[in-house]
């Protein structure tokens, strides 16, 4: 009786334990299999063999991993720092008192409600070549449809993907900038006028080292999400022409849908180590800027 | 001078939110024209209004019940999340010790791994639970996916929460554990809005995993009905986009009653910190 009393006077100390389980027994536990997974040839059928690091000395001769890898690096780059501009932009103007601001932040957010599949399926359908929406319009505008194979090689394909994305969620990286320009005390910027500092000296000194907190969440989880694209990918060109627009998480779905098991948990192993690297490497070099500062 | 000024500011915001409308056009005018009309010919920028898609694309493709399995799983997964991160953020926040620190910096690290590389183990996991085509196996899943960036929220605002708000709880005899559910989490709403949001809409629109655990025909989510369109009916334009349009309705009018407290939960969740 004394016992449970005295746990249930004490049971904050484990109020952590259901978040831990779930998470540990849905992402841990098979996140440390999948590494024994990645050492072995397992491909579903016969039993799976200890090869060591065999699958990924195989990636690094792996045309077409590399390729991947070159698009999946070029759609991070170009979507992290595009989403982070005009995320932080349309911050800017959407913190100003004017008739309306709430609901045109809802707006600038919504296409972040859709699914990247669908938002994929609607762009495919802009963008077809010879008969999508662009294309027709156009042409009865008479402007021209020459080059419209938007979708045709893989360079303007990546573009347009790039694009798609950081149109798709720059209301998500804007909100996050949103609530860190909230967060600004007004004294500071009354102290800095009278200092007679104008707006781009007051932006420079105050807004962006104030926000600081946003631009590492935002920096940090637009390097994951860019990192591991696959939906829109799959509906606008399914990796197409070719393998040429193709992403490492496509890759790993494809090879496991071809019972390459082994071998695509190790390619996702090598995606881990890409996004993790970079991330800390940033977050490194930030936390250092604002000691600093 | 400032007339001007102010009109440019309103043209600048217009164009805005002009650019964030254009998909919901695009789906609108392609699920209200008639079959025959799936290209845009001419410059006629208004659809047919042939609400008839509508019904033909609730009926070939199960969207009803895909309507159902994506409520339960999103509204179940929600739920899980919002009792296990809320009360794992106020244990790490208020009670700190050497493990509930570590438990938060691995959740932080986890947050930067993809689900998509976990899919084989976890396949393996789900077959031996017998979790496959399951609703419940696919609320736990989604939940898990959710806890780290949720928990982070959570523990974020809990911390700059004044502890009075507890304490007075617990000197009228309240433990600290019911002290949390009875006072405290009244107080989280504005993150709890956000976690809604963020998640909800992750599990909503979840694809990558539902195609490996949801593949029975009665499972099917709504990204995966939509999807059917495309791949088994050979891109009936229309009909995606009608279904694409049922599929989204629940999640926009859930983004605008939940987004009043959105850019507050998030500023006192994650940004303040």
């Amino acid at each position: 009786m004394i016992i449970l009393r005295k746990l249930w006077n004490n049971l904050h100390l484990f109020m952590a334990l259901p978040a831990i389980l779930l998470f540990g027994l849905f992402f841990i536990y098979p996140l440390a299999q999948g590494i024994g997974i990645s050492l072995t040839d397992s491909n579903g059928m016969s039993a799976p063999r200890f090869i060591g690091l065999q699958n990924f000395v195989d990636f690094f001769h792996d045309a077409r991993a590399k390729k991947d890898v070159y698009n999946t690096v070029f759609f991070a780059i170009g979507s992290a720092p595009l989403l982070n501009l005009f995320g932080f932009l349309y911050a800017l103007i959407l913190d100003r008192p004017f008739k309306g601001k709430g609901f045109v932040r809802a707006v600038v957010y919504l296409p972040a409600v859709i699914s990247p599949l669908i938002m994929g399926y609607v762009w495919y359908f802009i963008l077809q070549p010879d008969r999508g929406f662009l294309y027709h319009l156009l042409e009865n505008l008479h402007l021209g449809t020459g080059g419209s194979d938007w979708l045709g090689n893989a360079h303007s394909a990546l573009i347009v993907l790039v694009f798609i994305n950081v149109w798709q969620f720059v209301g998500m990286t804007m909100i996050i900038y949103l609530a860190g320009l909230q967060s600004i005390p007004k004294e500071l910027y009354e102290a800095c006028e009278i200092d007679g500092a104008g707006y781009m000296k007051s932006l420079w000194y105050i807004t962006i080292p104030m926000v600081v907190q946003s631009i590492k969440i935002n920096v940090v989880t637009n390097i994951i999400g860019s990192l591991s694209v696959f939906e829109v990918i799959m509906a606008l060109t399914d990796g197409g022409p070719g393998y040429s627009t193709e992403s490492l998480s496509i890759y790993i779905l494809r090879m496991l849908y071809g019972s390459f098991t082994g071998y695509s948990t190790a390619v996702a192993m090598v995606l881990f180590a890409m996004i993790i690297i970079p991330v800390f490497i940033f977050m490194r070099y930030i936390n250092k800027k604002e000691f600093e500062m | 001078m400032k007339n001007t000024r102010t009109f440019g500011k309103y043209a600048l915001v217009a164009g805005m939110s002009l650019l964030s409308l254009i998909p919901f056009y695009i789906l609108l005018y392609l699920a209200l024209n008639k079959p025959s009309r799936t290209l845009f010919n001419g410059l006629s920028l208004l659809p047919d209004f042939n609400f008839s898609n509508f019904l033909e694309a609730w009926a070939t493709s199960k969207m009803g019940l895909a309507t159902v399995n994506s409520l339960i799983i999103t509204i179940g997964g929600a739920i899980l999340i919002i009792l296990a991160a809320s009360s794992a953020g106020y244990a790490i926040a208020r009670y700190s010790n050497k493990f509930h620190q570590s438990v938060f910096n691995l959740l932080l690290i986890c947050m930067m791994i993809p689900a998509i590389i976990i899919t084989v183990p976890l396949y393996t996991l789900m077959k031996s639970i017998g979790g496959i085509n399951t609703h419940w196996a696919m609320i736990l899943l989604m939940a898990s996916n959710g806890i780290p960036f949720s928990v982070f929220l959570y523990a974020g605002f809990i911390k700059v929460l004044p502890r009075e708000i507890e304490e007075s709880a617990i000197i009228d005899g309240c433990t600290p554990f019911t002290s949390f559910w009875r006072v405290t989490f009244h107080f989280l709403r504005p993150v709890t809005a956000a976690v809604v949001i963020l998640q909800g809409l992750a599990i909503w629109n979840n694809y990558g995993q539902a195609v490996f655990f949801l593949q029975g025909q009665d499972m099917r989510t709504i990204p995966l009905a939509v999807s059917m369109f495309f791949q088994q009916y050979g891109a009936q334009w229309n009909l995606m986009a009608a279904a694409a349009v049922i599929g989204l309705a629940p999640a926009v009018v859930a983004f605008l009653i939940f987004q009043k407290y959105f850019v507050k939960g998030i500023t006192a969740g994650a940004v303040k910190g």
